[in-house]
C-alpha cells in the first residue's frame, strides 16, 4: 500500500484501521452510489435502487450497444439490475466503489449473454461468476478501503490528461470489448503500438505494479 | 506467495472481459491465490467503470423498472445463494477431488496429459492438464503460439526460473522450454495452447502429445 510519508507518521500513532476507516468514510462521502448500494443491499429499499437504476441504467444500455448487443440491450439492463438487487447483500462499500462493483456485474452478465447465446449441446460446466470475478467477494481481504476507493477518483483524474490515442484504444478494449489484435487491425496499426499505447496509459494511470513478466 | 503475475494487459483484457474461458479460467485461479494481483484487477475494473461513466449514456425505457421490480417480487422466495469464493470451485467443477486421479496418459518418460480441451465447448485453442512425476524432466519444445500455464500442484524449474503452486507463465515461440519437476509432489499444470508445441529434443519423431 502507498501512503505518503507524513501520512505514515500518523499511521504510527493511531491505529491505523481508524485512519483508513475515517477517511475512507470521508471520501467515500464524495461518491453518492456507493452508501445507496449498500442500502439496497441491507435493507431492500427501493427508492436507492431506483436512484441507481436511473445514473447507472443508460450506461448499461450503451455498453450493452456497443458490445454489438443492439437487440438485446434492455434484455442486459434488466439482467444486470436483477442481478444487482440479488447480490447487494454481498456489497461492502469499503471493499469496492459501486460504479466499480456494478461494472463488473455488467461485464459478466454481458459475457453470460453470450455464453447462452453461443451455447452448443454441450452443456457449460463451468459458470460464468466462476470464471469472472466481482471485486470484494474475497472475505480475508486485509482492510484497503482507502487504496481503493482512491484509486478510482485517481483513474478518474488521470484520464482527463492522457492523449486521446491511448483513451481510444482503452475505449474500445473495455467498451467494445476487441482484443488488443482486433483493434490494431481496426486502427490499422501494428499490434505493438497498441500494446505500447496500452502500457504508457496504465503506467501513467498507475495501474502498473510491478509488472514482472513485462 | 506466488511470484509469477500476469502481465498487466493480460489482466485488462480479463478485466474488459476479452479473454476465452479457459485463459480466463487460469488468470481467475490466480486472482484466488494473488491478493497482488486482485488489487491490480480491482484498479483496473475501476478504469472500465470510469471508461463507461465517461461515454454517452442511452435512455431506457419508462417501463423497464416496473419490469425489473415485477422480476424480482417474482423471484423473491427463491433464495440468493452466493458462491463462496473458492480457488478449488471452478477446478473441482471441471475435473473432480483429486488431480492426481485423472485419466493421465503417460508420454515420454515423467510426462503425463490430460486433455480437456471438450470441457470448453467452441473455444479454438487447446486445453491440457500436464503432469511432471516429482524430480522428472519433459522433453525439451518451444511453442508456436502463446502458451498460458497456471501450476496447479507442485512445483517445476525451467531456465527462466522456479514455478510454484498457482503461479502464471506466459511462453511463446522465442521460449525453448525444458521443465523439470521440483522433487515433492508431482507437478501439475494447467495450459491453455494457442498452436500446437514443437518438440525440440531428439525424441520429436517418436511422439509429441500435442500434434495430432
Amino acid at each position: 500500500m502507498k501512503l505518503a510519508n507524513s501520512t505514515h507518521a500518523i499511521v504510527k500513532e493511531h491505529p491505523v484501521t481508524t485512519l483508513e476507516q475515517t477517511s475512507a468514510r470521508s471520501e467515500g462521502r464524495k461518491d453518492p452510489w456507493s452508501p445507496l448500494l449498500e442500502k439496497v443491499g441491507k435493507s431492500q429499499d427501493r427508492q436507492a435502487y431506483h436512484a441507481l437504476f436511473e445514473h447507472f441504467g443508460p450506461q448499461i444500455k450503451y455498453y450493452a450497444m456497443a458490445n454489438g448487443l443492439a437487440s438485446h440491450a434492455e434484455e442486459l439492463v434488466q439482467e444486470v439490475f436483477v442481478s444487482i438487487w440479488r447480490r447487494s447483500c454481498l456489497y461492502d462499500w469499503r471493499k469496492a466503489a459501486a460504479s466499480t462493483w456494478i461494472f463488473t456485474i455488467a461485464r459478466n452478465q454481458r459475457i453470460d449473454m453470450l455464453r447462452k447465446m453461443r451455447r452448443t449441446s454441450v452443456e457449460m460446466t463451468v459458470e460464468t461468476d466462476d470464471l469472472w470475478q466481482i471485486p470484494g467477494n474475497n472475505e480475508d481481504e486485509p482492510v484497503t478501503s482507502l487504496h481503493r476507493l482512491m484509486s478510482e477518483r485517481r483513474i478518474r483524474e488521470s484520464l482527463k490528461h492522457l492523449p486521446e490515442e491511448q483513451t481510444t484504444v482503452i475505449a474500445k478494449v473495455y467498451m467494445e470489448n476487441k482484443s488488443h489484435q482486433r483493434v490494431a487491425n481496426e486502427l490499422n496499426i501494428p499490434l505493438g503500438t497498441v500494446k505500447s499505447r496500452v502500457r504508457l496509459a496504465l503506467n501513467k494511470l498507475k495501474v502498473i505494479l510491478q509488472d514482472q513478466n513485462a | 506467495m506466488t511470484r509469477h503475475h500476469p502481465d498487466s494487459l493480460k489482466l485488462m483484457e480479463y478485466s474488459a472481459g476479452n479473454l476465452s474461458d479457459p485463459h480466463a479460467l487460469c488468470i481467475r485461479l490466480h486472482l484466488d491465490q494473488c491478493p497482488h494481483c486482485r488489487s491490480r484487477a480491482d484498479m483496473l475494473d475501476s478504469l472500465g467503470a470510469v471508461m463507461l461513466e465517461q461515454q454517452s449514456p442511452v435512455s431506457v425505457s419508462h417501463s423497464m423498472f416496473d419490469a425489473i421490480l415485477a422480476r424480482i417480487d417474482e423471484s423473491a422466495d427463491e433464495p440468493f445463494s452466493p458462491s463462496i469464493p473458492d480457488s478449488a470451485g471452478p477446478l473441482r467443477k471441471l475435473l473432480g477431488e483429486n488431480l492426481n486421479n485423472l485419466p493421465w496418459k503417460r508420454q515420454l518418460g515423467d510426462a503425463s496429459v490430460y486433455d480437456i480441451t471438450d470441457r470448453f465447448p467452441g473455444q479454438n485453442e487447446q486445453v491440457v492438464l500436464q503432469k511432471l512425476t516429482a524430480g522428472g524432466k519433459a522433453p525439451a519444445h518451444t511453442h508456436r503460439g502463446e502458451e498460458t500455464t497456471i501450476v496447479l500442484q507442485g512445483a517445476f524449474t525451467d531456465n527462466k526460473g522456479v514455478f510454484n503452486q498457482w503461479d502464471f507463465v506466459t511462453l511463446d515461440s522465442q521460449d525453448d522450454h525444458k521443465p523439470i519437476a521440483l522433487p515433492g509432489d508431482d507437478c501439475i499444470t494447467l495450459s491453455v495452447l494457442s498452436a500446437p508445441v514443437k518438440l525440440t529434443g531428439t525424441f520429436t519423431r517418436l511422439l509429441n502429445p500435442f500434434i495430432h
